[in-house]
């Protein structure tokens, strides 16, 4: 086959950043399929139209999720992308890998599919990218026996994801790689098998500098936190203060509660822990300083999507504190309540912050049972996407 | 909890979507008239036997195997 001439596309490889056009022609070189995605992205900067479809019928036995069909709408033209479906893989906790694994991945994809990837999808599923229906259950059978699983699309659970948490980071409440592990493993059936009015979300975060952005993403959210107090070294404070870190302009003034309170003539750092609303300000910017408290768990929030019926919500707190210790039942009971009521009544593509607006908060507290609490506040749920016109 | 499927609910819910083009699996659950845990069991069942297959049209559904 003839190379086609791109010079649309040509553009994207300008510039000292990664391209993937530049990734795709080096694929190119030993696949078909990539060869003839140049082609049609090419046509469809020309055309300003997409010239994809996706949907049908497409997976593998016993799963309806996982599998992306995806279809040109010019098969003439490019008859090796005709069929290009992907494959999401259920990417490892915290997204750690051998480079064996990597390796074995790769392998495979490049025996079954177009050897195109995307590590990792906005989910964070390993996302292989292109092949024809015939190859997804004999490339399914050779990733399930290196270990790897699918993970969730469609009217499902979306595979579950976690910051890197405990693994690497000192300001980790929970452990948000087993709580991640273990949801995932037991609402299998909930992943691959769909079942609802629209898809449902689950992120782990492990403490409210939220690194997997749950509240904006995740129907149910789940964010690290405390309960009792911060912890304070004054003389750790002081030393900063020595060294002329500007207490008051960086710490105390940008307290949102102003809890914080810095006494010049005493050189401490006085908390009213009551009005702390633990959003981790004071610990990003005093780091060597104050930390979380002891008595750790959860805030687990709800609602947060973005636009598709409605606008964009952020999830907002259910449960102000929840104590996340193995094999974390309360939460799992708590998802089942919730899944139940809005697979009950939700209407199609009608995610669970949509049903809850549609029916009332009063309502939805009442079937999962839960009492009104002040934390449950409305605003500031609003659109976090500002458009300019 | 669900307790284990009976041969009978999964040829209630053959039989069901033989009746229709494809459904949601609460559609099953109401016309059938089994509770909706059992019946999801059910067609996680009827899946794996490869006889219900999973349909993508905006949204998911299920369908008897073509």
């Amino acid at each position: 086959m003839a190379d086609r001439d791109t010079p649309l596309i040509n553009n994207l490889e300008d510039g000292p950043w990664p391209s993937y056009v530049k990734e795709i022609k080096r694929a190119a070189k030993k696949n078909a399929a990539a060869k003839d995605l140049l082609g049609v992205q090419e046509l469809s900067f020309k055309d300003k139209i997409t010239h994809w479809k996706h949907g049908g019928i497409v997976g593998v036995t016993g799963y309806g999720s996982g599998v992306i069909g995806r279809y040109v709408d010019v098969p003439e033209e490019f008859p090796a992308v005709e069929m290009f479906h992907t494959m999401r893989i259920n990417m490892p906790s915290g997204w750690f890998y051998t480079t064996d694994a990597l390796r074995k991945i790769c392998d495979i994809w490049e025996k079954y599919g177009s050897g195109l990837t995307n590590f990792h999808g906005s989910t964070g599923d390993i996302i292989l990218l292109g092949t024809d229906t015939k190859s997804l259950q004999p490339c399914f059978d050779e990733l399930t026996e290196a270990g790897f699983d699918l993970g969730g699309s469609g009217s499902a659970l979306r595979t579950p994801s976690a910051c890197v948490g405990p693994a690497r980071c000192e300001w980790a409440c929970i452990d948000t790689l087993d709580i991640c592990n273990n949801l995932t493993q037991e609402f299998q059936d909930e992943m691959h098998r769909p079942r609802w009015p629209y898809k449902f979300k689950i992120k782990v975060s492990g403490c409210p500098n939220d690194g997997v952005a749950a509240i904006a993403r995740a129907d149910f959210t789940i964010i690290g936190t405390w309960r009792d107090s911060l912890r304070i070294d004054q003389d750790e404070v002081r030393r900063y203060v020595k060294n002329g870190f500007d207490i008051k302009g960086i710490v105390t003034d940008k307290c949102p509660t102003k809890a914080l309170a810095w006494d010049e003539k005493a050189q401490k750092l006085n908390l009213r822990a009551d009005d702390c609303v633990r959003c981790m300000h004071c610990i990003n910017k005093m780091c060597k300083a104050i930390r979380p408290g002891l008595d750790r768990g959860a805030t687990i929030l709800i609602g947060g999507k973005a636009p598709i019926i409605k606008g964009a919500y952020l999830s907002w707190v259910l449960v102000p504190f929840m104590k996340m210790e193995p094999p974390y039942d309360e939460a799992k009971e708590l998802l089942h309540k919730i899944w139940e009521w809005w697979d009950e009544n939700g209407r199609t593509r009608e995610r669970v912050a949509e049903l809850i607006e549609r029916m009332g908060l009063k309502t939805f507290l009442r079937a999962v049972d839960l009492k009104p609490l002040p934390q449950m506040v409305y605003r500031p749920r609003a659109n976090p996407y500002v458009f300019f016109d | 909890m669900t307790e284990g499927v009976s041969e009978e609910l999964k040829e209630k819910v053959l039989k069901y979507l033989g009746t229709v083009s494809k459904a949601k699996n609460r559609d099953v659950a109401r016309a059938v008239e089994v509770e909706k845990a059992l019946v999801d069991k059910a067609i996680a069942e009827l899946a794996k036997e490869d006889k219900i297959e999973y349909i993508y049209l905006g949204t998911s559904y299920i369908q008897l195997k073509q």
